[in-house]
């Protein structure tokens, strides 16, 4: 019944069917897929690491179009936890794009962590954790998951670390990246407020003498200001962006999480 | 290359590809549901503070007729949950079906203890999103509305692409656009739900039911509607009719033809 | 009529959710670089998947991979430079201006990065696996000409899926002395003095065909594919960020340095007159 409609546009918009009115943009070959299986749910995700902490915040809006789902549904996961909950997980995974994808993918990444540490008997390390993501978005690279992710925690020698991804898996470790609907809008700000590019020191000249002035580590609430700044700027002037923020700081005593609420309109 | 003599002569499989078994098994071509054809419109849902109450037309269109007028979109599981549907009818049916056969399994299992509304949300998108996977998906979008394992009020929504996600109030298809904003009036905050009676929901939701039929071409005064709560279990009503219609308001459109006082 | 019962009697929702295979891949700890790939099940998935991500053809596809852009190589007397840009950019958004193009497949071993950066990030690794269990099988480090091989053959058997790569691959070994591999996802493999790949290559070649020559010295050489890098970011929009720097020898490479190319631009105009195009006056 299905390819019968699907193949007559006439009829499926209106059974009232008449010969004289007999379809004529039937293209040459059938359409085979009338599904398109991927969506885009909006929202954006940030994560910015210190000497000794990483945070991988997200805004909480889920929208299909110019509607919204619902104001509250999560974009940032623990994993490898010991119950539902994530008590006891070590690192923080974000995911921004396809909802369903971004579950699928969480819950992967959080069944193979949790897999190797009870077959190992230690918890995987981020490094590990960030080369495995990398590898399971590659098995899906001929029909990829439709999300962007970020991966945080503290490395071994206890610096924060954060990894930022592509839809099918080329990784980097990076000090800070936006992903999502408003990344255009937060990587900018992130690039001048955390990597200090083009800001320059005063009175060290004019022109080509001018010094950069060089980064440095920035202190935990410092970097809780940045992410809090560039979600409510954020939800200024992006529509995809608002209702909640939801940050998730990893720090050696564990992970903390935040709520914040952002503008609803 | 194999050097056994019982395989001189025989396709190689560099050349022709590794042995294929599959083509044995005879099977009908598989079908995809690629538009829908039989529709039901909106269903809407609320949670208050000791359950959930949830609607939906009782309607199937073929496209603008208004084809069915007794099909019942609201579908109770084990007596604790219940399922209102959106989408394409046949695949109702057959989620249905499945639902059926779900409950069959569960009641011989022995663990003892019986499927929650939550888990019977999990279950249902993770059967969503394998079909979307295979590009063979169920044209639905599904609120399940229940308790959790807490027995606090639980409300979900799930479609054919396998999306979740949960609100104190939703509503699919054309109520997404026209009743959610009227029934986040009513709770636009997990933490308002404590706040909300049972009478307020199932009249926030009758009102939105009443407005949906005004402008929803493809919708139906005829309903069903069904309260979920921790003392009185499932209570479903399927054959409800819109009550307090106005329609003065027709007579202010003007366009559509009509272009001067009657 | 066989068939009709035995479609019928089958359990009703079988292929409902999961196979037990596609479970236990779910939960298995070890497979990491694998070659099983979850395809589309459609009658065309190289078509769906173009659709998807193809952002030249389509400049709204929904999902924009990362492309890296301008990479460099050349044999010289003293062993090998390899050069490359550090920027990605997906349609026009500059992904990352700190990305790594010249990945470390071992200690003497280095490969490229032009295309796809996930292609070429997975399958690099995969070679640096292959060419441990080939040190581990044989006794010996592999041979670049065998290296190089191995990735040109994998890649392939991948041909018309949409892998995007150009790759380069150096290394300095006894027998073959320094050795450079180009190698593309249509599967070509060349060997050769000078290569350069990337949307930036034009402006590169423009450089290096200029001033190259056997006998270069090592800071010659240096210098030179850090000159020719130069000039691709500065006229290639998909170029910039930094240069980063690689010298193969035979006891392994040796790098020198990430630098940002915006002071190193700077320096070349005005300490070697060098960019006249462009004016130094505020």
């Amino acid at each position: 019944m299905a390819s019968l409609f699907s193949s007559n546009p006439t009829l499926a918009s209106n059974p009232s069917y008449l010969f004289s009115q007999a379809p004529h943009n039937l293209a040459a070959g059938n359409k085979e897929h009338g599904f398109y299986p991927y969506t885009d749910n909006g929202g954006s995700t940030l994560g910015i690491t210190g000497n000794d902490f990483a945070i991988i915040a997200g805004d909480t809006r889920s929208t299909s179009g110019y509607s919204i789902n619902t104001r509250y549904s999560p974009k940032v996961f623990r994993i490898g936890g010991d119950d539902e909950t994530g008590e006891g997980a070590h690192i923080i995974l974000s995911v921004v794009g396809y909802a369903a994808d971004g579950t699928a993918l969480k819950e992967r990444l959080n069944a193979i962590v949790k897999m190797y540490k009870y077959q190992h008997g230690k918890k995987m390390t981020v490094k590990a954790c960030a080369q495995r993501l990398a590898t399971i978005l590659y098995g899906k690279r001929f029909f990829p998951y439709y999300v962007t992710a970020i991966l945080g925690g503290l490395d071994e020698d206890g610096k924060g670390a954060l990894y930022s991804y592509d839809p099918v898996g080329s990784y980097e470790r990076e000090q800070c990246r936006a992903a999502g609907a408003a990344a255009s809008l937060i990587m900018p700000f992130l690039d001048n407020q955390v990597n200090f590019k083009n800001q320059y020191l005063p009175g060290t000249g004019v022109g080509h003498d001018l010094q950069a002035r060089q980064t440095e580590p920035l202190p935990l609430h410092e970097v809780e200001q940045l992410v809090r700044d560039a979600f409510t700027s954020a939800t200024e002037r992006h529509i995809e962006v608002g209702d909640g923020l939801q940050m998730f700081v990893v720090t050696k005593g564990g992970i903390e999480e935040k709520y914040f609420p952002l503008k609803r309109d | 290359m194999n050097h056994l003599p019982q395989a001189w002569g025989r396709p190689r499989d560099d050349v022709y590809g590794p042995y294929d078994a599959s083509y044995l098994q005879s099977r009908l071509p598989q079908t995809h549901t690629q538009s829908p054809i039989v529709t039901g419109t909106s269903v809407l849902a609320v949670k208050f503070k000791d359950g959930v109450v949830i609607a939906a037309d009782n309607l199937a269109s073929y496209g603008s007729l208004a084809r069915f007028t007794d099909v019942k979109r609201l579908r109770p599981f084990n007596s604790k949950s219940i399922v209102g549907i959106g989408g394409d009818v046949s695949d109702m049916q057959y989620l249905d079906r499945l639902l059926n056969s779900l409950d069959v399994t569960e009641n011989y299992s022995s663990t003892g203890h019986s499927l929650n509304a939550k888990n019977l949300h999990t279950y249902l998108s993770k059967v969503m999103y394998k079909r979307r996977s295979d590009i063979n998906p169920l044209w639905n979008q599904m609120l399940v509305a229940g308790l959790d394992g807490n027995d606090e009020p639980f409300l979900s929504s799930v479609d054919l692409l396998g999306t979740t996600f949960s609100s104190p109030t939703l509503a699919t298809g054309f109520g997404a656009h026209l009743a959610q904003p009227l029934l986040r009036k009513v709770a636009d905050d997990e933490s308002k739900v404590a706040d909300i009676t049972r009478e307020r929901a199932v009249e926030a939701v009758k009102e939105c039911m009443k407005v949906l039929f005004y402008r929803d071409a493809r919708s139906l005064d005829r309903y069903s509607i069904a309260v979920v709560t921790k003392e009185g279990g499932l209570e479903l009503k399927e054959d409800e009719q819109l009550e307090g219609q106005s329609w003065a308001f027709a007579e202010t459109i003007r366009g559509y033809g009509r272009t001067q006082e009657a | 009529m066989d068939s009709l019962v035995t479609t019928y009697s089958r359990p009703a929702f079988e292929d409902e959710g999961y196979s037990s295979d596609e479970q236990q891949e779910l939960i298995q700890a070890k497979p990491s670089l694998s070659l099983k790939f979850a395809l589309p099940p459609m009658r065309n998935p190289s078509a769906f998947l173009r659709a998807l991500t193809d952002d030249h053809a389509n400049p709204n596809c929904p999902i924009k991979l990362a492309h890296g852009t301008t990479t460099l190589a050349f044999r010289f007397q003293g062993g090998i430079i390899v050069a490359t840009d550090s920027r990605a950019s997906a349609g026009d958004w500059i992904a990352s201006q700190t990305v790594k193009k010249v990945i470390e497949i071992n200690n003497c071993l280095l490969g490229t990065m032009a295309g796809g950066a996930a292609d070429c990030q997975y399958w690099l690794a995969y070679l640096g696996m292959q060419c441990r269990l080939h040190e581990l099988r044989h006794k010996r480090r592999i041979s670049v000409a065998a290296a190089s091989k191995i990735l040109s053959n994998l890649v392939y058997s991948y041909k018309g899926m949409g892998l995007s790569m150009g790759t380069m691959c150096a290394g300095v070994t006894p027998q073959e002395g320094p050795a450079l591999y180009y190698i593309d996802s249509e599967g070509t493999r060349l060997a050769g003095n000078l290569f350069c790949v990337g949307s930036g290559q034009t402006f590169a070649y423009g450089v290096l065909d200029a001033e190259y020559h056997y006998n270069l010295t090592e800071e010659e050489a240096l210098e030179l594919g850090s000159r020719s890098i130069l000039a691709a970011t500065h006229r290639d929009a998909f170029s910039g960020g930094f240069i980063n720097l690689y010298h193969v020898k035979e006891d392994g490479w040796v790098k020198h340095g990430f630098r940002d190319t915006n002071p190193i631009f700077w320096k070349t105009k005005l300490e070697k007159g060098e960019f006249s195009n462009v004016t130094a006056n505020l």
